[in-house]
C-alpha cells in the first residue's frame, strides 16, 4: 500500500547510518552520560495547596473544599454569576449528581453533547482521572470519561477532582498512565485556561479553548 | 617558568603593543619569555571559512614549531586563537600521526588570562590604570575556553580602575572573522548593540581579550567620534606596572 | 505568496535591516523570549543534567532510527492508526490530498505544523480544490497576510499589533483596535465556525513514542485539540526524527521544550493520541492517519556531526539567542526554518545549492549552542557545512586566495613579507570597502612584532 516508500525510507536510514560508522569512531565523547534527573525538592505545603498555587500561577481558579455540600456551594458560586447557564457535563454520573445538589436555575443540561451540539453551551463540567501538583495540571483520559469536547469548547470549564487523585510530579503521572493495561486513545493534560502570546508576545487568555478554568478539589475523599 | 609567546598574526601585523604588553606582563610575574620567529598563524581564517586542507597545512606548521619548544607553556593573548589550537583535534581527527601531536601542543597552549589565573595562580600583576572601564566577553574565550571570572579578577586588581559590568557583556560584537566582511551590514548592526551598551555604561575604555573584537569595536567607536578607548587585557595589565 | 529565497539571503538581510518596524518587533520579542527562557531554565537546578539526558536519548534514537520507527509504526497500527510513508515533500502532499479527496473533503482545518510548511501542503490542498484554514493564531495571521512564518514557534512575531489590527480590519472588517484581547477574541469567533464545519483536521507531531505508538502534541491555544477532536478525519504529519523510545522519556522533554520555547513550565494542553477510538460512539475522529516524512532527513544520518541536526525539538530558543536573527528576523533566511537551526538544516533538506549562503551567515558566537535544550553543536555544524561548500563552490578567487595564503603562512620567510599577505586578502574580497563603510580600519603597523622582537 505504501511499501515501496516504506522500504525506501528504511533502506535510506540504514545505509546512511552505516556510512556514518567510520566517522562515529573518530568522535571524541564529551563525557556527559545519562543521569537520572528527578531531584525535585519535596515541598512542605500540602499537595492540594501546591496544586492550587501552581494553577493560580497560570491564571486558573482553584478552591479546596470538603465533601459534597461544599462542592455544591462552589459550583453555585461559579455558575451563579454567569449570564447564561447552558451546561454540558461529561458522562461521569458524579458530575450530574453534584449539580443536582445545587439549587441553581439551569437553562439547559446535556450529557456529553456531540460535535454538532457542543458549541451552544456556556459551561462544561467534568472530573479528571489524575492531577499534577507541581504544574497545576489535570489529566483526563477518554476511556474513563467523555471529556474531549466538554473540557474544550464551552468558554468555561469546571473540573471536580479528589485530593487523593493528585500526584506530585509529571514523571509519576506518566508512569501511571502508561502502566494502565491499555493506553487510552486520547489522554489530555490541561494546565490552566487557553492562552496565546502570538501578538507581540502579549499574553491573551482565552483563545480556542476555555477562557476560564475552575478546579474544585475535594479533600474529604 | 619558561613561556613561549604565540602573538597571533593579527597582533603581529596590526597591534604589536598587545604582544609587547603580553611579554612585559609575563616577565613581571616571573616568567622567562621566548619568541619563536618561525610562527605565523593558527589557521583560524581558513578553518572558519571552510578551507580545511589549507587550514591543516598551516596548523601543521604551528604544531611543528611549537612542539619543539622546551617552554613549560605556550601562551597567547587571544581566546579565539587559543580555541583554534584546541580545535586541531577536529582538524586531525583519525590521523594517527598528527592527532597526538596536535593534542600534545593543544594541552600546552593557554590564553593569557587563563594562564595567569589557572596556571600561575596570579590574580594581581601590580598594574595601575586610572579611570572607568568595562569588559567585553569575546565569544571563543567565553564559550570555548570558559573564560569568565578570570579576566574580571585580573581587572578588579588593577589599582585605580573602576570596573563596571557591561550590559549583555557576553553578546557577540559581530566580528566573526570573514563574516565581518561577507555580511558587513549585519556585522555592524550587531556591533551597534554593543556600542550602545558601551555608551550607556559611561566608561573611558572597553577591554577585551581578543584583538579581533577590539578592532571591530574600536573601528566603530572611532567612526562615531566616540572618546571611548579600546584596550586589550594585556595592555591594561602592562599599564604602569609597579612594585 | 512571495517567499524570499535563501539564495538571496544577503539582499534579504539588507532589506530587513532597513525595516524599522521589523527591527523593533524583533528586539522586543527576542529579548522577552530570551529572558523568559533563562528564568525558566534557572528554576530547574538539574537543567544541565536534563539537557545531557535529552541528548543521550536523541542520540540513541537516531543511531537506531529504523528500529524505533518500525516499533512506533507497529504499535500505532495495532491501535488503528494508518501509517503513510513519504519519501519527499511531493509524496507527502499527494498522500494527504489523495486521502482528503477520496473522502470528498471540502474544508481542512490545520494546526501549526512546521513540517507541512516545509512541504508547502496548503498550496497543494488548495490546488486540489480544498479550503484550508490555519487555526493557530500566529499562523492564521500570516495566512491572512499571505506571508511565510518568520519564527519556528511564533510565526507572526515580525508583526506589530498595529499591523495585525490593520490586517484584521482589511480582511475581516474588524474596526481598528490596539487591544490584543479584542484581536484574539475576533480570531476565536471567526475560526469557531470553521472547526465545526471541517471535514479533515491536520496537525503536526511533537513526539512519537515507539513503545506505545502514541503521538504527543503540545499547545497553548486549544486549536490542536479542536483540530484533532472535531473533524471525522485526523491526519498527523511528522518528520521521521520525531520518535522517542519510551513513554517515560516524555518527562525529560516536557520539562525542556516549554521552558526553552516560551519560558513556561508546561504548555496549556498536551494531547496524547494512541490510535483510533474504541467504540464508534466514542468522542474523536473516525480515522487517524500518520504521515512519516523523510524529505532529506535520512541523509543527515550519515555523519555524527550532521546527525545531531535531527535532535532538534523545534523550540526556537536558538533563534532568540542569535545576534544575526535578532537583527534580520526569519524571512531573510528564505526558509520555513530560520535562525541557527535553519542555517544548518535548510541546506541539508533543500540541497546546498539552494541555500549555500546560510552556513556563512553567522559570526560563530555559540550563543545558540548554549541555549539548545538538546545540546546541538550548531557552530560545529556550520563549520562542517562550510567545509563542504567552500572548496567546491566557493568563489574561484577566494579558493585561490586561501591556497596562496596557506603557502605563505607555512613559510616564515614569506609570511614576513606582510605586504604580500595584504595584497592577497584584497584580491579575493574588497576588504577595505566592506570594512570601512561602517568602521575605521586600523593601519598596518610600521614594524611587526617579529621585527620589534628582533630589534631587542
Amino acid at each position: 500500500m505504501n511499501n515501496t516508500a516504506r522500504e525506501a525510507i528504511l533502506g535510506s536510514i540504514r545505509s546512511h547510518l552505516a556510512a556514518s560508522v567510520p566517522y562515529d569512531k573518530l568522535e571524541i565523547s564529551d563525557g556527559s552520560s545519562r543521569i537520572k534527573t528527578d531531584c525535585n525538592p519535596i515541598p512542605s505545603a500540602s499537595i492540594s495547596d501546591q496544586f492550587k498555587a501552581s494553577l493560580e500561577a497560570v491564571d486558573g481558579h482553584c478552591v479546596v473544599v470538603r465533601g459534597d455540600r461544599e462542592i455544591a456551594e462552589a459550583l453555585t458560586q461559579i455558575i451563579g454569576v454567569l449570564p447564561k447557564t447552558n451546561i454540558a457535563v461529561s458522562d461521569n454520573p458524579e458530575v450530574e449528581r453534584l449539580l443536582q445538589l445545587t439549587d441553581l436555575e439551569i437553562e439547559g443540561l446535556s450529557i456529553a453533547p456531540n460535535a454538532r451540539d457542543i458549541f451552544r453551551f456556556d459551561v462544561g463540567i467534568s472530573t479528571a482521572q489524575a492531577a499534577i501538583a507541581e504544574t497545576g495540571t489535570l489529566v483526563l483520559d477518554s476511556t474513563s470519561e467523555r471529556h474531549r469536547l466538554v473540557s474544550l469548547v464551552p468558554p468555561v470549564h469546571i473540573a471536580i477532582i479528589r485530593g487523593s487523585q493528585i500526584y506530585r510530579t509529571l514523571g509519576e503521572v506518566l508512569t501511571v498512565i502508561q502502566s494502565a493495561r491499555d493506553l487510552s486513545p486520547a489522554v489530555t493534560f490541561i494546565t490552566g485556561p487557553s492562552r496565546t502570546a502570538d501578538i507581540e508576545l502579549t499574553l491573551a487568555i482565552g483563545v480556542h479553548g476555555p477562557q476560564e478554568l475552575y478546579v474544585i478539589i475535594d479533600e474529604l475523599n | 617558568m619558561k613561556v613561549s609567546l604565540f602573538v597571533t598574526c593579527l597582533v603581529d601585523q596590526l597591534w604589536t603593543s598587545v604582544g609587547v604588553s603580553s611579554a612585559k606582563v609575563l616577565r613581571r610575574v616571573g616568567c622567562e619569555v621566548e619568541f619563536d620567529k618561525r610562527q605565523t598563524c593558527c589557521a583560524q581564517p581558513a578553518f572558519n571559512t571552510g578551507y580545511l586542507d589549507e587550514a591543516r597545512l598551516v596548523a601543521q606548521h604551528f604544531i611543528r614549531i611549537f612542539e619543539e619548544s622546551k617552554a613549560d607553556a605556550i601562551v597567547s593573548p587571544s581566546g579565539s586563537c587559543t580555541a583554534m589550537v584546541q580545535h586541531y583535534q577536529q582538524l586531525f581527527a583519525g590521523d594517527p600521526e598528527w592527532l597526538p601531536r596536535a593534542q600534545a601542543v593543544a594541552a600546552r597552549t593557554h590564553e593569557l588570562s587563563s594562564f595567569l589565573i589557572r596556571v600561575l595562580k596570579v590574580e594581581d600583576v601590580g598594574a595601575s590604570w586610572e579611570g572607568r572601564l568595562t569588559w567585553h566577553d569575546a565569544c571563543h574565550g567565553l564559550r570555548d575556553l570558559n573564560l569568565n571570572s578570570e579576566p574580571r579578577t585580573l581587572i578588579r586588581n588593577v589599582r585605580g580602575a573602576e570596573f563596571v559590568e557591561l550590559e549583555h557583556a557576553d553578546s557577540c560584537c559581530g566580528f566573526g572573522g570573514t563574516f565581518s566582511i561577507k555580511y558587513p551590514e549585519i556585522s555592524v548592526a550587531i556591533l551597534d548593540e554593543k556600542i550602545d551598551a558601551i555608551e550607556r555604561a559611561g566608561v573611558q575604555a572597553v577591554v577585551s581579550g581578543d584583538a579581533s573584537c577590539l578592532m571591530q569595536i574600536g573601528g566603530r567607536l572611532s567612526r562615531k567620534g566616540s572618546k571611548v578607548k579600546v584596550m586589550h587585557l594585556a595592555e591594561l595589565l602592562a599599564a604602569d606596572l609597579h612594585e | 505568496m512571495n517567499h524570499l529565497s535563501s539564495e538571496t539571503f544577503d539582499q534579504n538581510a539588507k532589506a530587513a535591516l532597513a525595516d524599522a518596524h521589523l527591527r523593533g518587533a524583533l528586539k522586543n520579542a527576542t529579548s522577552l523570549f530570551g529572558e523568559r527562557r533563562k528564568a525558566a531554565a534557572a528554576s530547574l537546578p538539574n537543567w544541565e543534567d536534563l539537557r545531557s539526558e535529552a541528548r543521550a536519548i536523541k542520540d540513541e534514537v537516531l543511531s537506531h532510527l529504523d528500529r524505533y520507527l518500525e516499533e512506533f509504526v507497529g504499535n500505532a497500527e495495532a491501535r488503528g492508526a494508518k501509517i503513510h510513508w513519504a519519501r519527499d515533500a511531493g509524496e507527502a502532499n499527494s498522500i494527504i490530498c489523495g486521502l482528503a479527496s477520496d473522502r470528498k473533503a471540502r474544508t481542512v482545518v490545520k494546526s501549526k505544523s512546521m513540517t507541512t510548511e516545509e512541504t508547502h501542503l496548503n498550496i497543494a490542498l488548495e490546488a486540489a480544490g480544498m479550503q484550508v484554514v490555519e487555526t493557530d493564531l500566529g499562523e492564521y495571521i500570516i495566512q491572512l497576510a499571505d506571508e511565510p512564518p518568520s519564527h519556528i514557534i511564533a510565526p507572526a512575531i515580525h508583526k506589530t499589533r498595529g499591523q495585525i489590527a490593520e490586517l484584521f480590519n482589511a480582511e475581516l472588517g474588524m474596526p481598528l483596535t490596539d487591544d490584543v484581547a479584542r484581536l484574539t477574541s475576533t480570531a476565536r469567533a471567526t475560526l469557531r465556525d470553521r472547526f465545526a464545519a471541517a471535514d479533515v483536521g491536520i496537525s503536526g507531531v511533537n513526539f512519537a513514542i515507539a513503545e506505545t505508538g502514541t503521538i504527543v502534541i503540545v499547545e497553548n491555544e486549544g486549536n490542536i485539540r479542536l483540530t484533532t477532536s472535531l473533524p471525522p478525519v485526523h491526519m498527523a504529519v511528522m518528520g521521521i526524527e520525531k520518535v522517542l523510545p519510551r513513554f517515560a522519556h516524555l518527562d525529560v522533554f516536557l520539562k525542556l521544550l516549554p521552558r526553552s520555547g516560551t519560558g513556561q513550565r508546561l504548555t496549556t494542553y498536551q494531547s496524547y493520541i494512541t490510535g483510533t477510538k474504541r467504540q464508534p460512539t466514542d468522542e474523536g475522529p473516525e480515522e487517524l492517519h500518520i504521515v512519516l516524512l523523510d524529505n532529506g532527513r535520512s541523509r543527515m544520518l550519515a555523519h555524527p556531526v550532521t546527525r545531531q541536526s535531527l535532535a532538534c525539538i523545534r523550540c526556537g530558543a536558538c533563534l532568540n539567542a542569535c545576534p544575526v536573527y535578532q537583527q534580520v528576523g526569519g524571512h531573510a533566511y528564505g526558509s520555513v526554518y530560520p535562525g541557527p537551526i535553519g542555517a544548518v538544516i535548510t541546506p541539508q533538506l533543500m540541497g546546498i545549492q539552494k541555500a549555500a549562503q546560510l552556513p556563512f551567515a553567522s559570526s560563530l558566537c555559540g550563543a545558540c549552542r548554549e541555549v539548545c535544550p538538546v545540546k546541538i553543536d550548531i557552530p560545529r555544524l556550520l563549520l562542517h557545512l562550510r567545509g563542504e561548500i567552500s572548496p567546491r563552490k566557493g568563489k574561484l578567487s577566494e579558493r585561490l586566495a586561501f591556497k596562496l595564503w596557506a603557502q605563505v603562512m607555512m613559510r616564515p620567510s614569506l609570511y614576513k613579507t606582510s605586504s604580500v599577505v595584504g595584497r592577497i586578502m584584497q584580491r579575493f574580497v574588497p576588504v577595505a570597502k566592506a570594512w570601512t563603510r561602517g568602521r575605521d580600519l586600523r593601519p598596518i603597523e610600521s614594524k611587526s612584532f617579529h621585527e620589534l622582537w628582533s630589534d631587542e
